[in-house]
This record gives structure tokens, C-alpha cells and sequence, in this order.
């Protein structure tokens, strides 16, 4: 079998249960090995998994049982505790997808500014330019300080922006709950499209039909745990039996 | 670092951080120039309106018995400098919280958020120079050879003041108050600093425990163009020695607070 491109290996994580609670200058500096602290929890722990390229991976669990926290830690905005979490390649991150547009700047200049802070060349994005635009249906605003966008549109040209980036991973947290029908639709047929590209798909979300619309195979998160590794559809029968209704 | 390891050439990781640094600080620019009338003009007015201030007081005002003439290139060549350090520093209490959004959605080297603030601030550093070569014109000083210590002066204050932010970045998270504590901080290193006097106005019993301010060993070597009496090769070798500690310090901070500072903001 081929090296897998995402290697998750014992990972584990822990979160302070109390924002405000005390914390002394040997907490900061004690490092990965400190034990957990009373005021801690593991938000995951003991997680391994591989994904072999072109996988596509669906998250499934409940609220607050760590699947966003899964993601970060596979896109490494996080760092873990615990275990190791390796990644080959780049990964084209859906989640706060608006995260590096800025206010005053142009729509023209914030697709530069983001595609270029996200690792493209300015001659790719130059190339695809014109296909970024006309995907996010926002041609007549390019020059609009993006502050002046509605909330609509600025997700659509962020979507845009992001899923034009030529890595081979793609992380979709349940950002596109927003933006009308239509354009939801659109995006869900672009990632189809990567996906028949041979891209690594990651997936979290709370809808059925969207996980077995992209997926194969489920990791079923519970109470900071992997409870079942497996097809997309025995991932989705035991979580329903969970927390049948 | 050694939980992760992504395989891909380190040149090309290299050339990413650089090519995300120079996309910031071109943010930076952009943004300041497109949000404000002036644009340039604010990064000369403010040294200019300070130099203004401090030259009426203390010509005009008192009887200055400190500094050397032509007292406006004095107090330029070491204000200018002192305004990139002040700005990086101050600004870097807000490194983090600033770019939160764009923090985690990125992977970039963290670092990145911190040495950004002291390029933008470098870059307008340098095109604020121009004020003093006006005046160095108008008031007729001379041009010392020892204006070659405008380039080691100009690494040892990038290492500074990149080691005091990367200390004072992840810090401010955890301890809210040390974002007004390094603003208090900073005026009281403004006058513990040779800026508005020189090195060798200080009392002969000061002069060792000063060579433990780096800044003094850097202010004295901008200055050394005009007044070369300034130079003191122990008080430059002292705070060469301070500004690696601080350097090395703030990389061992910020690396080993990045797991907790990523999960706070």
C-alpha cells in the first residue's frame, strides 16, 4: 500500500475547561508531557487513523464530541498534545475561509492577498483569475472594498479562492451551510469535480445525505474518542442507532 | 516542531514564508495608504512633530548642556530608530489577536506574525531618512566615515526587536495586562535611552550599567555618522552579547508557548 498522506497516530489534545481560571507560568512552559490538570479535559485522545490519497473522509458525532478539532489539527492551525499528526502535501482549508480578507482592501487585491497567502504563485492566480471571479458570481464588484460585499458574497468569493488552490487535501468544516441554494449547490459540484481529480477530501458535517453524497469511508467521533473506523454507510447506521430518537 | 513533519523541500518552505512576509507587509502598506489621505506623510510627521517638540524645549526652553551640535541631526538619528522599535514593539502586543481569523485558517510559521510588524515598521523606518538627510543638509553637518555602522546597527535592532516581540507576542495572551505594562515599559526605555541625550552625557558610574540596554549600543552606532564620540566599542560588544540572549530567549518563548497560545485565540 502506498505512504497514506494523512497519518494521525495517538493524538491527543486537551482543552482548559474554565477560560477563566488561573494559570501560572509552569503551566505555559511545562510542555507536552505536563499530566492533565483537574480544570483540563481531553477534547481527543488515543486518535489513529491513515487516509490514503483520493479517501474521501466523512466526520460524524455529535456537537462538541471533537470533529472540528480534528480538522484543525489534520490542517495544523493546532498543535497536538499528545501523538503525532503528519501530513504530506498541502491542504486547501475550508474552514474560516474568510479569515485572511481584509476590509479595506479590493476584491481584486484580497484574491491576490489570500491565493498568495495559501501558497499560489502570482502567475497562477493570474491565470485563474478570471474562472475565481466568474465562479463567485461577483464580477461587477471587483474593485468594491470588500467591507462593502454582503455577508453572501463574501463567502462565495472566499469559497472561490480557496477551492482554486492546487493542494492535494481539502478540509470542508459545515461553512457551506451559508449562501443561497443555488450557489450551495455549486460548491458541492466543484468539490465533486476535485474529488474525480484524485483529491484527498476531509469532511465534517451533520447532514446525512451531504456525508454519503461525498463520502466512502466515516470516522464516528464520540466523547473525544474514535469509536468506529469504516464505510461511510455502517459509520452513519451505528451513530443512528446511538442516538436514535 | 517535532510532532509534525511535512514532506516538502525546505527551500520552497523557506521561500513560502518569505513570499507570505513580503504579502503582509505590502497589506500593511497598502491598507495604511488607502485608508488615509496623507498616507506618506504620517510616517515623517510624527518623528518631525517629536524632533520639533524636543528641539524647543531643550534649545529654546533650558539651556541644554546635553547632546552635540546641530542638535536636530542628534536627536533624529536616534528618535528615527527608536520610532521602529517602539512602533514593532507596541504593535506586537497585538500580533496575535489582530490576525486571529487568518492564524487558524494558516499554517505558516508563527513566527511570521511577529517579524511582518518589524519589516512594515523597518520599511518605514528607512523612508522616514530622508527627513534627516534634509536637515543634515540645511543645518551643514558633517558625514563621518563611521556611517558604515548605519548596516550593523540596522541587524542588531532587527534582532532585538524581533526577540522582544516574539516574547512579548505570546505573553500578552495569557497575561492581558502586560499589553499596558510593555506601553509603560517602553516610555520608561525612551529615556533610559540616549535619545534626546548621548552616551557620553551620562555619569561615568552609569555608563557600564547602561551597555546592558542594547538600544544604546545600537542608537550609538546610527549616530556615529555625525557625532563618532558616540562609538564605545564595549558598550556595542555588551549589547551584541544582550541582544542575542534576548533573541534566543524570545525563540524558545514563542516555541514553546505556541501549542497554548493556538488554542487560546
Amino acid at each position: 500500500m502506498a505512504e497514506p498522506v494523512i497519518r494521525v497516530r495517538d493524538a491527543g489534545i486537551r482543552f482548559r475547561r474554565n477560560r477563566r481560571s488561573r494559570r501560572n507560568f509552569k503551566d505555559l512552559f511545562a510542555g507536552r508531557k505536563r499530566r492533565a490538570r483537574a480544570n483540563e479535559f481531553w477534547a481527543l485522545r488515543n486518535v489513529s487513523f491513515d487516509v490514503q490519497q483520493g479517501e474521501a473522509i466523512g466526520v460524524v458525532g455529535r456537537n462538541g464530541q471533537g470533529k472540528s478539532t480534528l480538522l484543525k489539527l489534520v490542517a495544523e492551525v493546532i498543535l497536538p498534545d499528545e501523538g503525532s499528526v503528519s501530513v504530506r502535501g498541502g491542504v486547501a482549508p475550508l474552514i474560516e475561509i474568510t479569515g485572511g480578507f481584509v476590509d479595506d482592501l479590493t476584491v481584486r487585491e484580497n484574491v491576490f492577498l489570500t491565493a498568495g497567502l495559501h501558497g499560489m504563485s502570482r502567475p497562477e492566480i493570474s491565470a485563474q483569475f478570471d474562472e475565481i471571479i466568474e465562479f463567485a458570481e461577483i464580477g461587477d464588484f471587483l474593485d468594491t472594498p470588500y467591507k462593502h460585499l454582503s455577508s453572501g458574497m463574501k463567502v462565495r468569493i472566499a469559497f472561490s479562492v480557496i477551492s482554486r488552490l492546487e493542494e492535494p487535501i481539502m478540509l470542508v468544516d459545515e461553512v457551506l451551510a451559508v449562501g443561497d441554494k443555488n450557489f450551495r449547490e455549486k460548491c458541492y459540484r466543484r468539490i465533486e469535480e476535485l474529488l474525480a481529480g484524485g483529491r484527498t477530501l476531509f469532511f465534517v458535517s451533520h447532514s446525512e445525505k451531504d456525508l454519503r453524497r461525498f463520502c466512502t469511508r466515516g470516522l464516528y467521533l464520540d466523547k473525544g474518542a474514535l469509536v468506529l473506523d469504516g464505510s461511510i454507510g455502517d459509520v452513519l447506521d451505528r451513530y443512528n442507532t446511538d442516538y436514535a430518537i | 516542531m517535532s510532532a509534525i513533519d511535512v514532506v516538502r523541500p525546505p527551500r520552497s518552505e523557506f521561500a513560502r514564508y518569505r513570499r507570505s512576509l513580503w504579502l503582509l507587509t505590502v497589506r500593511d502598506l497598502r491598507v495604511r495608504y488607502s485608508t488615509s489621505a496623507l498616507g506618506y506623510v504620517w510616517s515623517i510627521l510624527d518623528p518631525l512633530v517629536m524632533a520639533g517638540i524636543y528641539w524647543f524645549v531643550f534649545t529654546q526652553v533650558f539651556q541644554r548642556s546635553v547632546g552635540n551640535e546641530p542638535y536636530i541631526v542628534f536627536l533624529l538619528s536616534a528618535l528615527l530608530p527608536w520610532m521602529w522599535f517602539n512602533g514593532a514593539v507596541s504593535d506586537s502586543t497585538r500580533a496575535y489577536i489582530r490576525e486571529a481569523k487568518l492564524i487558524r485558517s494558516t499554517k505558516i510559521p508563527r513566527t511570521i506574525w511577529v517579524v511582518r510588524l518589524v519589516l512594515s515598521k523597518g520599511i518605514e523606518f528607512i523612508a522616514s531618512l530622508p527627513v534627516l538627510a534634509l536637515f543634515v543638509i540645511v543645518t551643514g553637518a558633517t558625514l563621518h566615515w563611521q556611517a558604515v555602522y548605519f548596516i550593523p546597527a540596522l541587524i542588531m535592532q532587527s534582532m532585538l526587536t524581533v526577540g522582544v516581540g516574539l516574547i512579548v507576542a505570546p505573553l500578552v495572551i495569557f497575561f492581558r495586562d502586560l499589553e499596558r505594562a510593555t506601553k509603560l515599559a517602553l516610555r520608561f526605555l525612551f529615556y533610559a535611552s540616549p535619545i534626546i541625550y548621548g552616551v557620553t552625557d551620562l555619569p561615568p558610574q552609569l555608563h557600564l550599567l547602561a551597555s546592558f540596554n542594547p538600544l544604546v549600543g545600537i542608537l550609538s552606532m546610527y549616530r556615529a555618522a555625525f557625532f563618532p564620540d558616540q562609538l564605545d566599542p564595549l558598550t556595542i560588544g555588551i549589547g551584541a552579547g544582550v541582544t542575542v540572549v534576548i533573541l534566543v530567549a524570545g525563540i524558545l518563548i514563542f516555541t514553546r508557548t505556541e501549542r497554548a497560545v493556538l488554542k487560546e485565540i
